[in-house]
Protein backbone atom coordinates (compact mmCIF):
# COMPACT_ATOMS: atom_id res chain seq x y z
CA UNK A 1 0.00 0.00 0.00
CA UNK A 2 0.85 3.79 -1.04
CA UNK A 3 1.67 4.85 2.75
CA UNK A 4 3.96 1.84 3.72
CA UNK A 5 5.57 2.89 0.36
CA UNK A 6 5.76 6.61 1.69
CA UNK A 7 7.46 5.36 5.19
CA UNK A 8 10.26 3.96 3.72
CA UNK A 9 10.95 6.54 1.94
CA UNK A 10 10.82 8.60 5.03
CA UNK A 11 12.92 6.20 7.06
CA UNK A 12 15.55 6.13 4.03
CA UNK A 13 15.02 10.36 4.99
CA UNK A 14 14.36 11.39 1.43
CA UNK A 15 12.24 14.39 1.66
CA UNK A 16 12.59 18.26 2.24
CA UNK A 17 15.54 20.21 1.19
CA UNK A 18 14.65 20.59 -2.38
CA UNK A 19 13.73 23.06 -5.32
CA UNK A 20 10.51 23.76 -5.87
CA UNK A 21 10.55 21.21 -8.93
CA UNK A 22 7.51 20.40 -10.26
CA UNK A 23 5.08 23.07 -9.08
CA UNK A 24 1.51 20.49 -9.94
CA UNK A 25 -1.27 21.86 -7.61
CA UNK A 26 -3.19 19.08 -6.19
CA UNK A 27 -6.43 18.77 -6.32
CA UNK A 28 -8.96 16.54 -4.01
CA UNK A 29 -9.71 14.29 -6.80
CA UNK A 30 -6.10 12.95 -7.21
CA UNK A 31 -5.43 10.28 -4.90
CA UNK A 32 -3.82 9.94 -1.13
CA UNK A 33 -0.77 8.47 -2.27
CA UNK A 34 -0.18 11.42 -4.42
CA UNK A 35 -0.61 13.99 -2.28
CA UNK A 36 1.30 11.90 0.33
CA UNK A 37 4.30 12.28 -1.81
CA UNK A 38 4.18 16.11 -2.35
CA UNK A 39 4.34 16.29 0.93
CA UNK A 40 7.15 14.30 2.09
CA UNK A 41 8.49 16.20 -0.63
CA UNK A 42 7.84 19.59 0.43
CA UNK A 43 7.90 19.56 4.56
CA UNK A 44 10.70 17.63 7.02
CA UNK A 45 9.87 15.68 9.96
CA UNK A 46 10.56 18.10 12.88
CA UNK A 47 10.58 17.22 16.62
CA UNK A 48 11.29 21.06 17.35
CA UNK A 49 8.08 22.25 19.75
CA UNK A 50 6.48 21.33 22.28
CA UNK A 51 5.85 18.25 22.05
CA UNK A 52 8.91 16.21 20.48
CA UNK A 53 7.94 13.17 21.32
CA UNK A 54 5.36 13.74 18.23
CA UNK A 55 7.44 13.99 15.23
CA UNK A 56 5.92 15.93 12.67
CA UNK A 57 6.00 16.55 8.91
CA UNK A 58 5.67 20.42 8.81
CA UNK A 59 6.74 23.60 6.26
CA UNK A 60 10.38 24.92 8.89
CA UNK A 61 12.73 27.16 8.25
CA UNK A 62 14.98 24.14 6.21
CA UNK A 63 12.28 23.99 3.67
CA UNK A 64 12.25 25.93 0.45
CA UNK A 65 8.52 26.76 0.73
CA UNK A 66 9.45 28.65 4.44
CA UNK A 67 10.55 31.46 2.13
CA UNK A 68 8.14 30.89 -0.63
CA UNK A 69 5.53 33.11 -2.05
CA UNK A 70 2.12 32.04 -1.88
CA UNK A 71 1.37 31.34 -5.18
CA UNK A 72 4.54 29.22 -5.43
CA UNK A 73 3.40 26.52 -3.09
CA UNK A 74 1.82 23.32 -4.65
CA UNK A 75 -0.48 23.13 -1.98
CA UNK A 76 -3.12 25.86 -1.52
CA UNK A 77 -3.71 26.95 2.04
CA UNK A 78 -1.22 24.00 3.94
CA UNK A 79 -2.68 24.88 7.61
CA UNK A 80 -1.62 21.45 8.39
CA UNK A 81 1.70 22.41 7.56
CA UNK A 82 2.17 24.57 10.84
CA UNK A 83 2.21 23.66 14.23
CA UNK A 84 -0.13 26.31 15.91
CA UNK A 85 0.68 27.93 19.22
CA UNK A 86 -2.93 26.60 20.28
CA UNK A 87 -2.24 22.84 18.64
CA UNK A 88 0.93 22.77 20.61
CA UNK A 89 -0.17 23.34 23.98
CA UNK A 90 -3.40 21.17 23.54
CA UNK A 91 -1.28 18.33 22.04
CA UNK A 92 0.94 18.77 25.36
CA UNK A 93 -1.78 19.04 27.89
CA UNK A 94 -3.05 15.83 26.28
CA UNK A 95 0.00 13.74 26.62
CA UNK A 96 0.36 15.32 30.52
CA UNK A 97 -2.93 14.49 31.23
CA UNK A 98 -3.63 10.76 29.90
CA UNK A 99 -6.25 10.22 32.44
CA UNK A 100 -8.69 12.73 30.86
CA UNK A 101 -8.70 11.03 27.76
CA UNK A 102 -8.02 7.14 28.33
CA UNK A 103 -10.74 4.91 27.45
CA UNK A 104 -12.77 7.93 25.58
CA UNK A 105 -13.69 8.49 22.00
CA UNK A 106 -12.36 11.88 20.86
CA UNK A 107 -12.59 14.40 17.97
CA UNK A 108 -9.86 16.72 17.26
CA UNK A 109 -11.80 19.20 14.73
CA UNK A 110 -9.75 21.09 12.37
CA UNK A 111 -6.93 18.81 13.32
CA UNK A 112 -4.33 20.09 10.97
CA UNK A 113 -1.14 18.19 11.38
CA UNK A 114 -3.24 15.71 13.29
CA UNK A 115 -1.14 16.32 16.18
CA UNK A 116 -3.62 16.11 19.13
CA UNK A 117 -5.49 13.40 17.88
CA UNK A 118 -1.98 11.02 17.65
CA UNK A 119 -1.55 12.46 21.60
CA UNK A 120 -5.14 11.42 22.34
CA UNK A 121 -4.23 7.75 20.82
CA UNK A 122 -0.97 7.49 22.30
CA UNK A 123 -2.31 8.42 26.15
CA UNK A 124 -4.83 5.66 25.18
CA UNK A 125 -8.19 6.70 23.98
CA UNK A 126 -10.40 4.27 23.10
CA UNK A 127 -11.59 5.81 19.24
CA UNK A 128 -9.98 9.16 17.72
CA UNK A 129 -11.65 10.70 14.45
CA UNK A 130 -9.05 13.55 13.52
CA UNK A 131 -11.52 15.63 10.94
CA UNK A 132 -10.06 18.64 8.90
CA UNK A 133 -12.06 19.88 5.46
CA UNK A 134 -8.54 20.17 3.57
CA UNK A 135 -7.65 16.91 2.00
CA UNK A 136 -3.80 17.81 1.99
CA UNK A 137 -4.44 17.37 5.77
CA UNK A 138 -6.25 14.27 5.65
CA UNK A 139 -2.28 13.08 4.09
CA UNK A 140 -0.57 14.88 6.01
CA UNK A 141 -2.54 13.27 9.44
CA UNK A 142 -2.18 10.05 8.15
CA UNK A 143 1.48 10.30 7.16
CA UNK A 144 2.02 11.32 10.86
CA UNK A 145 0.04 8.99 12.34
CA UNK A 146 1.58 6.08 10.50
CA UNK A 147 5.32 7.97 11.52
CA UNK A 148 4.30 7.46 15.11
CA UNK A 149 2.79 4.44 15.29
CA UNK A 150 -1.15 5.33 16.27
CA UNK A 151 -4.16 4.59 14.73
CA UNK A 152 -6.53 7.82 14.12
CA UNK A 153 -9.38 7.83 11.55
CA UNK A 154 -9.76 10.17 9.11
CA UNK A 155 -12.83 12.56 8.50
CA UNK A 156 -12.87 14.98 5.40
CA UNK A 157 -16.57 15.49 6.18
CA UNK A 158 -17.90 18.96 7.46
CA UNK A 159 -18.30 18.03 10.97
CA UNK A 160 -18.95 21.60 12.92
CA UNK A 161 -22.69 21.79 13.75
CA UNK A 162 -23.38 18.19 14.04
CA UNK A 163 -24.45 17.28 17.34
CA UNK A 164 -23.37 13.56 18.24
CA UNK A 165 -23.29 11.76 21.32
CA UNK A 166 -20.69 9.21 19.83
CA UNK A 167 -18.28 12.14 21.01
CA UNK A 168 -17.34 11.71 24.52
CA UNK A 169 -14.28 14.22 24.05
CA UNK A 170 -14.07 17.23 21.43
CA UNK A 171 -10.47 18.76 21.06
CA UNK A 172 -9.52 21.67 19.10
CA UNK A 173 -6.65 23.39 18.43
CA UNK A 174 -6.20 27.41 17.47
CA UNK A 175 -9.84 27.71 15.72
CA UNK A 176 -10.40 31.10 17.52
CA UNK A 177 -9.28 33.83 15.05
CA UNK A 178 -12.35 35.68 13.56
CA UNK A 179 -15.48 36.56 15.13
CA UNK A 180 -17.71 35.02 12.64
CA UNK A 181 -16.04 31.46 12.71
CA UNK A 182 -15.70 31.44 16.34
CA UNK A 183 -19.28 31.97 16.82
CA UNK A 184 -20.39 28.87 15.30
CA UNK A 185 -17.90 27.50 16.73
CA UNK A 186 -19.21 28.19 20.16
CA UNK A 187 -22.73 27.71 19.63
CA UNK A 188 -22.00 24.43 18.34
CA UNK A 189 -19.43 23.27 21.50
CA UNK A 190 -22.26 24.70 23.65
CA UNK A 191 -25.37 22.35 22.16
CA UNK A 192 -22.75 19.40 22.45
CA UNK A 193 -21.71 20.28 26.09
CA UNK A 194 -25.56 20.37 27.18
CA UNK A 195 -26.82 17.75 24.80
CA UNK A 196 -24.03 14.84 25.67
CA UNK A 197 -22.18 16.58 28.10
CA UNK A 198 -19.21 16.19 26.05
CA UNK A 199 -15.63 17.33 27.39
CA UNK A 200 -14.44 20.72 25.46
CA UNK A 201 -10.81 21.43 25.29
CA UNK A 202 -9.72 24.19 23.56
CA UNK A 203 -5.74 25.40 22.89
CA UNK A 204 -5.27 28.90 22.68
CA UNK A 205 -2.52 31.26 22.65
CA UNK A 206 -4.30 34.05 23.38
CA UNK A 207 -6.33 35.00 20.47
CA UNK A 208 -8.78 38.23 20.78
CA UNK A 209 -11.77 36.98 19.29
CA UNK A 210 -11.55 34.39 22.71
CA UNK A 211 -10.72 36.08 24.99
CA UNK A 212 -12.90 38.87 23.86
CA UNK A 213 -16.21 36.63 23.73
CA UNK A 214 -18.58 36.60 27.17
CA UNK A 215 -17.97 32.41 26.65
CA UNK A 216 -14.66 33.36 28.47
CA UNK A 217 -16.77 32.93 31.93
CA UNK A 218 -17.51 29.83 30.92
CA UNK A 219 -14.11 28.43 30.41
CA UNK A 220 -11.84 26.90 33.29
CA UNK A 221 -8.47 27.28 32.57
CA UNK A 222 -6.90 23.68 33.08
CA UNK A 223 -3.33 24.30 31.21
CA UNK A 224 -0.92 26.83 30.63
CA UNK A 225 2.56 26.32 28.79
CA UNK A 226 5.16 28.84 28.12
CA UNK A 227 5.56 28.23 24.18
CA UNK A 228 9.22 26.69 23.17
CA UNK A 229 11.36 29.72 21.78
CA UNK A 230 10.78 28.70 17.98
CA UNK A 231 7.20 28.80 18.35
CA UNK A 232 7.45 32.37 20.21
CA UNK A 233 9.74 33.55 17.26
CA UNK A 234 7.36 32.18 14.47
CA UNK A 235 3.74 33.82 16.04
CA UNK A 236 5.60 37.27 16.86
CA UNK A 237 3.77 38.17 20.17
CA UNK A 238 2.75 35.08 21.43
CA UNK A 239 4.77 34.11 23.98
CA UNK A 240 2.00 31.23 26.20
CA UNK A 241 -0.72 29.02 25.60
CA UNK A 242 -3.66 27.84 26.88
CA UNK A 243 -5.81 24.84 27.59
CA UNK A 244 -9.32 25.86 28.32
CA UNK A 245 -12.35 23.49 29.40
CA UNK A 246 -15.64 24.58 28.52
CA UNK A 247 -17.85 24.47 31.47
CA UNK A 248 -21.34 25.05 30.54
CA UNK A 249 -24.38 24.55 33.44
CA UNK A 250 -26.34 21.81 31.65
CA UNK A 251 -29.94 22.79 31.08
CA UNK B 1 -4.06 42.45 28.43
CA UNK B 2 -3.71 45.95 29.33
CA UNK B 3 -0.92 46.78 26.45
CA UNK B 4 -1.10 49.46 23.96
CA UNK B 5 -3.35 49.42 21.32
CA UNK B 6 -1.23 50.46 17.77
CA UNK B 7 -3.24 51.61 14.65
CA UNK B 8 -0.77 51.65 11.59
CA UNK B 9 -0.77 52.85 8.21
CA UNK B 10 -0.09 50.80 5.17
CA UNK B 11 0.07 52.84 1.82
CA UNK B 12 0.20 50.16 -1.25
CA UNK B 13 2.85 51.74 -3.84
CA UNK B 14 4.97 50.86 -6.60
CA UNK B 15 7.54 48.77 -5.74
CA UNK B 16 10.43 50.53 -5.29
CA UNK B 17 12.77 48.40 -7.15
CA UNK B 18 10.67 49.23 -10.30
CA UNK B 19 11.60 51.53 -13.09
CA UNK B 20 8.72 54.31 -13.15
CA UNK B 21 7.17 55.42 -16.37
CA UNK B 22 5.25 59.11 -16.81
CA UNK B 23 1.82 58.01 -18.74
CA UNK B 24 1.44 59.51 -21.93
CA UNK B 25 -0.98 61.93 -20.73
CA UNK B 26 1.90 63.41 -18.47
CA UNK B 27 -0.78 63.65 -16.15
CA UNK B 28 0.43 60.63 -13.94
CA UNK B 29 2.59 57.21 -13.98
CA UNK B 30 1.76 53.91 -15.25
CA UNK B 31 0.59 51.58 -13.03
CA UNK B 32 -1.40 49.15 -14.58
CA UNK B 33 0.88 45.63 -14.92
CA UNK B 34 3.22 47.01 -12.18
CA UNK B 35 4.62 45.29 -9.34
CA UNK B 36 3.08 46.93 -5.90
CA UNK B 37 4.19 46.28 -2.74
CA UNK B 38 4.29 48.38 0.68
CA UNK B 39 5.69 51.78 0.97
CA UNK B 40 8.92 50.56 2.98
CA UNK B 41 8.14 52.99 5.84
CA UNK B 42 5.37 51.47 6.37
CA UNK B 43 6.47 48.29 6.34
CA UNK B 44 8.74 49.59 9.37
CA UNK B 45 5.62 51.29 11.11
CA UNK B 46 4.51 47.40 10.96
CA UNK B 47 8.20 46.40 12.10
CA UNK B 48 8.10 48.54 14.99
CA UNK B 49 4.44 47.93 16.04
CA UNK B 50 5.29 44.18 16.18
CA UNK B 51 8.18 44.63 18.38
CA UNK B 52 6.32 46.44 20.55
CA UNK B 53 3.71 43.71 20.55
CA UNK B 54 6.76 41.27 21.34
CA UNK B 55 7.84 43.29 24.44
CA UNK B 56 4.96 42.76 25.75
CA UNK B 57 4.16 46.78 25.34
CA UNK B 58 1.65 46.75 22.37
CA UNK B 59 -1.92 44.41 23.08
CA UNK B 60 -3.23 44.80 19.75
CA UNK B 61 -1.73 46.08 16.40
CA UNK B 62 -4.48 47.16 13.64
CA UNK B 63 -3.42 48.04 10.22
CA UNK B 64 -5.34 50.26 8.16
CA UNK B 65 -4.86 50.79 4.39
CA UNK B 66 -6.86 53.55 1.77
CA UNK B 67 -7.35 52.57 -1.39
CA UNK B 68 -8.38 49.80 -4.22
CA UNK B 69 -9.15 46.30 -3.83
CA UNK B 70 -5.69 45.53 -4.37
CA UNK B 71 -4.84 46.87 -0.84
CA UNK B 72 -6.10 44.03 0.80
CA UNK B 73 -2.62 42.58 -0.48
CA UNK B 74 -0.94 44.89 1.49
CA UNK B 75 -2.36 45.08 4.39
CA UNK B 76 -2.04 40.64 4.30
CA UNK B 77 1.39 41.19 4.18
CA UNK B 78 0.97 43.67 7.38
CA UNK B 79 -0.95 40.51 9.00
CA UNK B 80 1.36 37.88 8.01
CA UNK B 81 4.42 40.10 9.35
CA UNK B 82 2.44 40.14 13.37
CA UNK B 83 -0.16 42.52 12.95
CA UNK B 84 -3.74 41.36 14.93
CA UNK B 85 -6.78 42.97 12.34
CA UNK B 86 -7.01 45.20 8.87
CA UNK B 87 -9.46 47.53 8.17
CA UNK B 88 -9.47 48.39 4.49
CA UNK B 89 -10.75 51.51 3.60
CA UNK B 90 -12.09 51.07 -0.01
CA UNK B 91 -11.83 53.93 -3.07
CA UNK B 92 -12.95 53.18 -5.96
CA UNK B 93 -10.61 53.29 -8.77
CA UNK B 94 -12.22 56.41 -10.39
CA UNK B 95 -11.90 58.46 -7.06
CA UNK B 96 -8.27 56.88 -5.91
CA UNK B 97 -6.75 59.40 -8.13
CA UNK B 98 -7.86 62.22 -5.91
CA UNK B 99 -7.03 60.62 -2.66
CA UNK B 100 -4.61 62.97 -1.03
CA UNK B 101 -2.94 63.17 2.35
CA UNK B 102 -5.45 65.00 3.82
CA UNK B 103 -8.35 62.21 3.17
CA UNK B 104 -6.05 59.36 4.53
CA UNK B 105 -5.36 61.67 7.72
CA UNK B 106 -9.02 62.08 8.51
CA UNK B 107 -10.05 58.30 7.38
CA UNK B 108 -7.53 57.55 9.84
CA UNK B 109 -8.43 60.17 12.80
CA UNK B 110 -11.39 58.51 12.40
CA UNK B 111 -9.92 54.72 12.79
CA UNK B 112 -7.81 56.12 15.92
CA UNK B 113 -11.08 57.31 17.54
CA UNK B 114 -13.16 54.02 16.85
CA UNK B 115 -10.49 51.22 17.61
CA UNK B 116 -9.09 53.93 21.00
CA UNK B 117 -5.78 53.54 19.93
CA UNK B 118 -2.87 54.84 21.81
CA UNK B 119 -0.32 55.16 19.17
CA UNK B 120 -0.44 55.82 15.59
CA UNK B 121 2.36 54.70 13.55
CA UNK B 122 2.93 55.89 10.24
CA UNK B 123 5.63 55.86 7.44
CA UNK B 124 7.40 59.20 7.45
CA UNK B 125 6.62 59.65 4.11
CA UNK B 126 5.22 56.92 1.19
CA UNK B 127 7.97 56.76 -2.10
CA UNK B 128 5.60 56.96 -4.56
CA UNK B 129 4.40 61.05 -4.01
CA UNK B 130 6.80 62.31 -1.23
CA UNK B 131 4.43 63.91 0.29
CA UNK B 132 5.41 63.79 3.66
CA UNK B 133 2.13 65.15 4.78
CA UNK B 134 -0.38 62.41 6.31
CA UNK B 135 1.20 61.76 9.96
CA UNK B 136 1.47 65.34 10.91
CA UNK B 137 -1.80 66.46 9.53
CA UNK B 138 -3.29 63.71 11.44
CA UNK B 139 -1.44 64.43 14.83
CA UNK B 140 -3.49 67.91 14.04
CA UNK B 141 -6.91 66.52 13.52
CA UNK B 142 -6.39 64.67 16.25
CA UNK B 143 -4.82 67.05 18.40
CA UNK B 144 -2.28 64.85 19.42
CA UNK B 145 1.96 64.91 20.14
CA UNK B 146 4.04 63.87 17.24
CA UNK B 147 7.17 62.27 16.89
CA UNK B 148 8.69 62.43 13.21
CA UNK B 149 11.14 60.78 11.32
CA UNK B 150 11.90 58.51 14.39
CA UNK B 151 14.98 56.28 14.43
CA UNK B 152 14.15 55.00 17.91
CA UNK B 153 11.07 54.68 20.01
CA UNK B 154 11.17 53.93 23.52
CA UNK B 155 7.97 53.67 25.69
CA UNK B 156 7.94 55.73 29.26
CA UNK B 157 5.41 55.38 32.14
CA UNK B 158 2.54 57.12 29.43
CA UNK B 159 4.91 58.99 27.31
CA UNK B 160 7.34 58.30 24.53
CA UNK B 161 11.09 59.15 24.12
CA UNK B 162 11.02 59.44 20.48
CA UNK B 163 14.17 60.15 18.93
CA UNK B 164 14.43 62.48 15.55
CA UNK B 165 16.93 62.59 12.30
CA UNK B 166 17.32 66.18 12.05
CA UNK B 167 19.84 68.28 10.01
CA UNK B 168 23.12 67.46 11.93
CA UNK B 169 22.10 64.76 14.43
CA UNK B 170 19.67 63.58 16.59
CA UNK B 171 16.86 65.17 18.68
CA UNK B 172 15.58 63.08 21.57
CA UNK B 173 12.04 64.35 22.69
CA UNK B 174 9.39 62.93 24.71
CA UNK B 175 5.83 63.16 23.95
CA UNK B 176 2.77 62.35 26.10
CA UNK B 177 0.31 59.33 24.94
CA UNK B 178 -2.14 59.19 22.71
CA UNK B 179 0.80 60.04 19.93
CA UNK B 180 1.41 60.17 16.33
CA UNK B 181 5.01 58.31 15.25
CA UNK B 182 6.32 58.52 11.83
CA UNK B 183 9.53 56.53 11.24
CA UNK B 184 12.04 57.26 9.28
CA UNK B 185 14.86 54.23 7.62
CA UNK B 186 16.97 53.62 10.48
CA UNK B 187 14.38 52.64 12.85
CA UNK B 188 14.59 48.96 12.29
CA UNK B 189 14.91 46.44 9.26
CA UNK B 190 11.53 44.79 8.90
CA UNK B 191 11.48 41.12 8.99
CA UNK B 192 10.41 39.27 5.93
CA UNK B 193 6.93 37.43 5.91
CA UNK B 194 7.38 33.63 5.94
CA UNK B 195 5.20 31.45 3.96
CA UNK B 196 3.83 30.39 7.41
CA UNK B 197 3.03 33.13 8.64
CA UNK B 198 1.30 34.20 5.52
CA UNK B 199 -1.02 31.48 5.88
CA UNK B 200 -1.89 32.34 9.41
CA UNK B 201 -2.60 35.83 7.92
CA UNK B 202 -5.13 34.31 6.06
CA UNK B 203 -7.48 33.68 9.24
CA UNK B 204 -6.61 37.21 10.87
CA UNK B 205 -10.13 39.58 10.45
CA UNK B 206 -10.10 41.74 7.63
CA UNK B 207 -12.74 44.39 7.17
CA UNK B 208 -13.81 46.45 4.20
CA UNK B 209 -15.05 50.05 4.79
CA UNK B 210 -15.92 53.04 2.35
CA UNK B 211 -15.08 56.72 3.02
CA UNK B 212 -18.72 57.60 3.27
CA UNK B 213 -18.65 54.76 6.67
CA UNK B 214 -16.38 57.89 8.31
CA UNK B 215 -18.09 60.51 6.67
CA UNK B 216 -15.33 62.05 4.60
CA UNK B 217 -15.66 63.10 1.25
CA UNK B 218 -12.59 62.14 -1.59
CA UNK B 219 -12.49 65.64 -2.92
CA UNK B 220 -8.98 66.70 -4.63
CA UNK B 221 -8.04 69.86 -3.67
CA UNK B 222 -5.61 70.54 -6.34
CA UNK B 223 -5.46 69.61 -9.71
CA UNK B 224 -1.96 67.91 -11.09
CA UNK B 225 -0.86 70.28 -14.36
CA UNK B 226 2.12 67.98 -15.34
CA UNK B 227 4.24 65.03 -14.70
CA UNK B 228 7.54 65.02 -15.88
CA UNK B 229 10.24 62.39 -16.14
CA UNK B 230 13.49 63.22 -14.91
CA UNK B 231 16.08 64.60 -17.51
CA UNK B 232 18.11 62.04 -18.81
CA UNK B 233 21.53 61.96 -18.89
CA UNK B 234 23.53 62.01 -21.76
CA UNK B 235 26.11 59.54 -22.19
CA UNK B 236 29.60 60.05 -21.17
CA UNK B 237 32.74 59.29 -22.85
CA UNK B 238 35.79 57.62 -21.51
CA UNK B 239 39.06 59.24 -21.57
CA UNK B 240 42.36 57.17 -22.09
CA UNK B 241 44.44 59.52 -19.59
CA UNK B 242 44.60 62.33 -16.60
CA UNK B 243 46.23 64.13 -19.37
CA UNK B 244 43.60 63.89 -21.91
CA UNK B 245 41.22 64.68 -19.18
CA UNK B 246 42.79 68.03 -17.97
CA UNK B 247 42.84 68.72 -21.91
CA UNK B 248 38.90 68.03 -21.88
CA UNK B 249 38.38 70.23 -19.04
CA UNK B 250 40.00 73.13 -20.40
CA UNK B 251 37.92 72.96 -23.80
CA UNK B 252 34.75 72.73 -21.91
CA UNK B 253 35.60 75.74 -19.85
CA UNK B 254 35.88 73.64 -16.57
CA UNK B 255 39.35 74.61 -16.09
CA UNK B 256 41.49 77.56 -16.70
CA UNK B 257 43.78 76.65 -19.39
Amino acid sequence: MGLLKTLSILASGHGGYRTLGSNRSVSSGQNNEARAKLILRHTVMSRDHLTPEIGLRLITPECVLWRAREEESPFKDPFWAIYWPGGQVLTRFILDNPDLFRGDALLDVGSGCGAAAIAAARVGASSVIANDIDPNAISAIMLNAAMNNVNVVVESGNLIGQVNNKWKTIVLGDMFYDAAFRDVMIDWLTMQCREFKSNVFIGDPGRLPLIEHPIKSHLRKVGQYVLPKRCREENNGMTEGFVWQLNVKYT
Amino acid sequence: MSGLRILVGCKRVIDYAVKVRVRPDKLGVVTEGVKHSMNPFDEIAVEEAVRLKEKKLASEIIVASCGPQQNQETLRTALAMGADKAIHVLVEDKDYSNLQPIHVSKLLAKIAAEEKVDIVLLGKQAIDDDCNQTGQMLAAILDWPQGTFASKVVKKDGSLDVTREVDGGLETINIKLPAVITTDLRLNEPRYATLPNIMKAKKKPLTTKKPSDYGVEIKSSHQVLSVEDPPTREAGQKVESVDLLVAKLKEAGFMKS
